[in-house]
């Protein structure tokens, strides 16, 4: 698949600030006793920032802009549908959030709120990822592995945000560098688990499976038979294989693995053990984490071979 | 209704006919159309088209076969283009028909990614998803002659291998045809229940062995010979 920006730097920068307004709201839930009241305000305005920056950024992959107040509308099938309506909603729940924790109302009435955010953060994490999980011709996105990994690395690189907020309000960090933790090897073990799964033939599709030699579609005489493409039927690209005909060199892709996860991984925990405790620092490597993120976003398109790439000439998928 | 195709792959030839026909009927369509080219005097031309033929080659020499094979909408039962799309732009009709209200498509290219056969193509000039419509601005349109309200593909092929009409109907010409003669829909394990059907290559009574394939040839060539040594 084509890796297009807009959608990486989407799903990555939303991913985090959804990540942070889950953990900040669950925080509030769970663990208030530690958590700075002041905390709340900004923690709260930097999720919905990302979250909206991220959300502006998805409609410039759009070729017509115009019509993407229609997505609203088909909240019972689409998962694309369903994202664009709990993340509006999630918005505005959060809002709520930050006036409540702003004018100081009781816990009675500003808890069920954070609950609420926890749930649609979450919602809307799982949404996203179930758009590329519920496509049936991209078989390494077609699997539970991309709900896993969407829903972890958001808390991941979230929680980094998390521990730079704790620190600049100066809440005892180490519920937060638990969570942190916890939370990246979590992350860590979905993503591999990803890889393995793309890796392995499960479902894999083939040329002959796509132009149907088992159904009878070869020479006479002869029951098993290999195919290739003889002629495209078009002399220069067109929009499938533009759109689907990214093809990522192995070399580059071992190397971009290895980015991505010294980058969203190795680096920060590395920054931690050397004692990197200030906010400027931990907020320089939360910042490291996305970028990290970001490769792997990119690979995790360039990476998926799209089915209709077999009828293109793909011995397999 | 399940209003379809069936694609002959023993008697295609290959000539693309059924692919210009669609796109000249369809550039003024009122339905999907135009079929925008993008530098078609350039020198990279490319462009929409909602029916690509391409050309296999299967086996080894010398049991080979090239094998043509046109591809557009299915019409699957069962289509996920139409459930993943969040604009509510991608329908199925009663008759079986998906199209796309160019009206409402905001060009995700959601449903493209969903459409493991590659009928989907975003057009960049109008922003909006294009597909074959199976010309139903053709085949209901009653002041045509019977006879016309075909698919314009269907109509253009000159080895007719192509054929439409409703597969829940188990009298109809698609319908009796691939039954008789194996047609089968693409990647079934999918699950998207394709409507249209593909009929495999006849196969010839095979040669049992090398000795019947001489005997054979020897009664050819002396039936060939005789009159000619008679005289």
């Amino acid at each position: 698949m084509k890796p297009t920006f807009s959608i990486i730097f989407f799903t990555v920068v939303s991913g985090a600030g959804l990540g942070l307004l889950s953990l900040l709201a669950l925080a509030d839930l769970c663990i208030a006793r530690v958590l700075p009241r002041d905390m709340l305000v900004p923690g709260i305005a930097t999720g919905f920032l990302l979250v909206a920056v991220g959300l502006a950024s998805s409609t410039l992959h759009l070729a017509k802009p115009s019509n993407a107040w229609r997505s609203f509308s088909r909240f019972r099938t689409s998962w694309l549908s369903r994202e664009a309506v709990l993340a509006a909603k999630l918005m505005a729940v959060s809002l709520l959030y930050a006036a409540l924790a702003l004018n100081d109302a009781r816990a009675a009435f500003r808890l069920p709120v954070a609950a609420l955010v926890v749930v649609l953060a979450c919602a809307v994490l799982f949404c996203t990822a179930m758009i590329y999980a519920s496509l049936k011709p991209i078989r390494q996105w077609h699997t539970r592995w991309t709900p896993a990994c969407y829903l972890l690395l958001g808390h991941w690189s979230g929680s980094l945000l998390l521990l730079t907020l704790a620190i600049l309000y100066r809440a005892d960090a180490r519920a937060f560098t638990g969570l942190a933790a916890m939370l990246g090897v979590a992350a860590l073990a979905v993503k591999l688990g990803y890889w393995r799964a793309a890796a392995s033939q499960n479902r894999m599709l083939t040329i002959e499976r796509a132009i149907g030699v088992r159904e009878g579609v070869r020479p006479p005489g002869v029951t098993v038979a290999q195919a290739r493409l003889f002629d495209a039927g078009h002399s220069h690209g067109t929009f499938l294989t533009h759109e689907f005909g990214f093809v990522l060199a192995r070399r580059h892709a071992r190397a971009l693995r290895v980015a991505a996860l010294v980058l969203a991984f190795a680096a920060p925990v590395a920054a931690w053990a050397a004692g990197a405790r200030s906010a400027a620092a931990v907020a320089m490597f939360a910042v490291v984490c996305i970028i990290g993120l970001m490769a792997e976003r990119w690979l995790f398109f360039a990476e998926a071979r799209h089915t209709v790439r077999l009828y293109h000439g793909d011995a397999r998928t | 209704m399940k209003l379809g195709l069936l694609i002959d792959l023993d008697t295609c030839v290959g000539c693309h006919a059924c692919a210009t026909a669609c796109k000249e009927w369809n550039a003024s369509s009122p339905v999907s159309g135009p079929l925008t080219d993008l530098e078609p005097f350039g020198a990279e031309p490319s462009g929409v088209w909602f029916n690509r033929v391409r050309h296999y080659e299967v086996g080894e020499y010398p049991a080979t076969k090239t094998i043509n094979f046109p591809m557009s909408c299915m019409h699957c039962a069962d289509a996920d283009c139409v459930t993943v799309c969040p604009t509510g732009a991608s329908y199925k009709r009663a008759d079986g028909i998906v199209l796309v209200d160019q009206d409402k498509c905001m060009g995700c290219n959601l449903c493209a990614w969903a459409c493991p056969y590659g009928a989907r193509e975003l057009d960049p000039s109008s922003g909006t998803m294009k597909k074959c419509t199976l010309c139903v601005d053709r085949i209901h349109d009653e002041r045509l002659e019977p006879e016309e309200r075909q698919p314009a593909c269907v109509l253009a092929c000159p080895t007719h291998a192509r054929w439409f009409g409703d597969y829940d109907d188990p009298d109809s010409d698609v319908s009796r045809l691939s039954a008789q003669r194996g047609g089968f829909g693409l990647l079934s394990e999918l699950g998207y229940a394709p409507v249209n059907r593909y009929l495999p290559p006849r196969q010839p009574p095979a040669i049992v062995g090398v000795d019947d394939a001489k005997a054979l040839l020897e009664r050819g060539l002396a039936s060939l010979a005789s009159p000619v040594i008679r005289r």
